[in-house]
Order: structure tokens, then C-alpha cells, then sequence
């Protein structure tokens, strides 16, 4: 479903993906994770084209993003995406937040996307804050409203970048049993962050990343398990300590 | 001599009114018109494309680099030129306030829009709008919000702007006012009075942005 080959991208002398391969199958769930500065986020922008890169390519369902004809105002309503800091927009309610895109670019009615808006909510357990805005509600909640309005989209994949790490530790929980649900119900997911538990139960595919390249990839035993390079072994040992 | 007589604006107030109407509509196309010109403009000084950056910076640069007065002067002589035949000082002197004030308002939706972060609009791409959708649903509604108080103080000069049509014989507030001065003699009475009407209007519109700003901050 994701073909990811070769991939470099660069600011200047500062190599950010340096020749990153990766396959993701359809319903697949693959954790990234890797220290502050790997490239794990630019490389989940890159996905859905938000951030270009310089060499070689990425395809999505038979789609290539290295192709400038490529229409990916198209791509990216396949790819439904989240980002640390929630995202949501200021100035609509939370229900708008949810509805604007279905209305305005799928052109589905204000009653039909609506509906769809409420299921969602109901989905990620807050139907009850459809008319609130963003500002007066929890981290935990807004995540999870930015969840719902990904989903308003009907995407066939969703990116996660990393959704948990702007949010208190007590409000972890709540997004991450939304997330573990979408897992479930077969979304295909590529999920950067440093949940290991999270990676654990859901993640068919753990990569490590480091300077931008991927260093170390396995499933979730035989990557927690035994590590093969010494530099993911220090660094599950630091986050797992907590 | 030397007593105030103010029944000269009494006896003159339609006339004088007719001119304040006037600059009120000088104020309102040079602001509206202005305003939308600014969006486009300040819209293009944030692309990537050189061929729409280079054109709008040049734009806002030459025109905040000259004096107003000679902006209207020289509208003044161009429009008629461009158009073929007379336009009307008061067409021409739109035309030169919409382009002027263009270039400020500009500046102000280039900051406001740059005020919004970089993942606002990632996030509006990201489930499938194209730039011009991000910009009108997601990004302008915000940055126009953060911008009301600048957008208000640069109206109010904008306002004041308006006394400069005088120059190519538009009848407006101030050159209403030295019509009747020319037929009755009676400067500081007249002066003082459109001074004052002046600073209420342009007082009452400061007052107003100060009290938008202050009730934003509160929100916030």
C-alpha cells in the first residue's frame, strides 16, 4: 500500500532522510520511533507530500509522489493525519472542525457530514463536546477530536505523528485506547512515538530511526527482545525506564 | 472682528455635511477597496512562486516609499490618460487611495497571515483542501481576527487620508469647508468646527480598536 524507496531529503548540507526503504502492507500498523532530531517526523510529512524531498521515491497505492503531475490534493484525502499538537482549528466549533473538510471538499451535505461527525465523536467517546471549541477542551480531548476529523475523511491510512507527546501523562490513556481501536478494526497505521506499550500490542513493525536513517526494524519481540545494533539497545533501555 | 460667529455653520450646515458624506465615501471605498487589493497582495508577498512574489513586494515597497500626495496628483493625470477620456477627481482619487492603502494593508494581512503556524496549514492540507481552500476557511478567518486592531488604526489614517483629495478639487469635508471660508470669511470658526467633527469620528474609531484589543486579550 506504501512503498517507501530510497528516500533523501536534505536542507542544505543537513542530511534529514538519508536513503530510507520501508514497505507497508494494507492494514499494517508500524511504529517508528528513534531520539529527537531522526527524521521519524519529516519522515511521516513526506508520506502524505506536506514536506518534498529530494531523491528517490514514495508510492502509494500505486501512486508516485516523486512525479510532479502527481494531483496530491487527491493523495492526501487516502491519508488522514495527526500531529502533536492537536492542529484543530481556533476559530470553529468542535463539530465544524470535524465537518468543514467533508462539506468542502468531498461536497457532502451539512446534514449527511454532520451525522458522520456525531458517529465519530461517539467513536472516540466525547459526543458530548460537539459544541465547544477547541480551547475549552482537555489535550486528551482535542487529540481525539483531531482523530475524528481525520476520520471524517473515510481514509484508507492514517499517520500519527507523534500524538501523544504535547499531552499531560494522565491523558495518554485515552487517546492512545482510540488509537489501539483503529488498530484493531484493521486501519492501516504508520504511528511515530515513544509508546513502547503502545507498539507492543498493536504494531505489526517497529523501525528505529536515527539521523535520519533506519537503523534497526523488527517485530515487536525480536526488537524489544534482543536488539541487534548497541545504539537501539541504549535507547530502549532509556524509555523503557519510565 | 475678533468675536466667534458660529451661525456660519449653521447657515451653511447641508452644504458642509454634503462634504463630510463625502469623505465618509472616500473613506469606505479607500478602505474596502484597499482592504481586499491588501489581501491579494499580501497573500502573493507570502509565495513561493517568484514570478508573484516579485511583482506584489515591488508593489508594496514603491507605493509605501511615496508621499499620498503625489500618488493622488499623479492618478490624477494617469487615470484619464488610461481610461481614454475624464473619469472625475473623485474617481481618481479612489482609484490612487485603493492602490495606496493597498500597499499598507498589505503589510498588515502579510504579518497577520504569518502570525498563524506553519502546521495550521499542514493540517488543512492534510485532509485534502487545496491552498485556496486552507487560506479561506482555515488561515484568513484566524489571521483577519489577530489583524482587527491594525486593520482599525490603519482605517482611521486612512480616514484622515481623505483630506489630502482636496488638492485635485474633490468636495470633501475639509475643501467644503474652504469653499464657505472663501465666501464668508470666517476661518476659525469653520476649521475649528470640521477639526472637531474630525477628531470625534477618528477618536470614537481608535477608542473602539483599543477595546476590541483589550477585550481579545482577555479571551485569551
Amino acid at each position: 500500500m506504501i512503498e517507501i524507496k530510497n528516500v533523501s531529503k536534505w536542507f542544505g548540507d543537513f542530511r534529514v532522510l538519508e536513503n530510507v526503504s520501508e514497505t507497508i502492507e494494507k492494514g499494517q500498523v508500524v511504529v517508528i520511533c528513534g531520539p529527537s532530531g531522526a527524521g521519524k517526523s519529516m519522515l511521516c510529512k513526506c508520506l502524505n507530500g506536506l514536506e518534498p524531498f529530494q531523491e528517490g521515491d514514495i508510492v502509494v497505492d500505486g501512486i508516485s509522489l516523486a512525479d510532479p503531475s502527481t494531483d496530491l490534493i487527491k493523495l492526501r484525502q487516502k491519508m488522514g493525519m495527526v500531529f502533536q499538537r492537536f492542529e484543530l482549528y481556533p476559530h470553529m466549533k468542535i463539530l465544524e472542525n470535524i465537518t468543514i473538510a467533508p462539506i468542502k471538499v468531498k461536497k457532502m451535505s451539512q446534514a449527511d457530514a454532520e451525522k458522520k461527525a456525531f458517529e465519530l465523536l461517539e467513536r472516540v467517546g466525547i459526543p458530548e463536546q460537539a459544541k465547544k471549541y477547541p480551547g475549552n477542551l482537555s489535550g486528551g480531548q482535542q487529540q481525539r477530536v483531531a482523530i475524528a476529523r481525520a476520520l471524517a475523511m473515510e481514509p484508507e491510512i492514517m499517520l500519527f505523528d507523534e500524538p501523544t507527546s504535547a499531552l499531560d501523562p494522565e491523558m495518554i490513556k485515552e487517546v492512545l485506547d482510540v488509537m489501539i481501536n483503529l488498530a484493531k478494526s484493521g486501519m492501516t497505521m504508520v504511528v511515530v512515538t515513544h509508546e513502547m506499550g503502545f507498539a507492543r500490542e498493536v504494531a505489526d513493525e517497529i523501525i528505529f530511526m536515527e539521523k535520519g536513517s533506519i537503523v534497526e526494524r523488527g517485530t515487536d519481540v525480536s526488537f524489544f527482545k534482543n536488539p541487534k545494533s548497541e545504539r537501539t539497545k541504549e535507547f530502549l533501555d532509556k524509555i523503557l525506564l519510565v | 472682528m475678533g468675536t466667534f460667529d458660529w451661525k456660519v455653520i449653521y447657515d451653511n450646515f447641508p452644504f458642509l455635511m454634503k462634504g463630510l458624506l463625502t469623505t465618509v465615501e472616500l473613506a469606505i471605498i479607500g478602505i474596502t477597496g484597499g482592504l481586499l487589493l491588501g489581501i491579494i497582495v499580501g497573500m502573493a508577498r507570502l509565495s513561493s512562486k517568484k514570478i508573484i512574489y516579485y511583482p506584489a513586494t515591488l508593489f508594496v515597497n514603491f507605493f509605501r516609499s511615496l508621499p499620498l500626495l503625489l500618488v493622488i496628483f499623479w492618478f490624477y493625470f494617469l487615470v484619464p490618460l488610461l481610461a481614454g477620456r475624464p473619469m472625475g477627481d473623485f474617481f481618481s482619487a479612489s482609484v490612487a487611495f485603493i492602490v495606496f492603502e493597498a500597499s499598507y494593508f498589505a503589510e498588515i494581512i502579510r504579518a497577520g497571515i504569518q502570525s498563524i503556524s506553519k502546521e495550521q496549514m499542514q493540517a488543512a492540507y492534510s485532509t485534502g483542501f487545496t491552498y485556496g481552500q486552507a487560506m479561506r476557511y482555515i488561515i484568513l478567518p484566524q489571521a483577519l481576527r489577530n489583524m482587527v486592531p491594525s486593520l482599525l488604526t490603519q482605517s482611521v489614517v486612512v480616514f484622515q487620508d481623505t483630506s489630502l483629495a482636496y488638492v485635485i478639487g474633490v468636495r470633501e469635508f475639509l475643501r467644503s469647508a474652504s469653499i464657505v471660508d472663501a465666501r464668508e470669511m470666517r476661518s476659525l470658526e469653520l476649521y475649528a468646527f470640521i477639526g472637531v467633527i474630525y477628531f470625534v469620528i477618528c477618536y470614537t474609531m481608535s477608542k473602539m480598536s483599543k477595546r476590541l484589543e483589550a477585550k481579545r486579550g482577555m479571551a485569551k
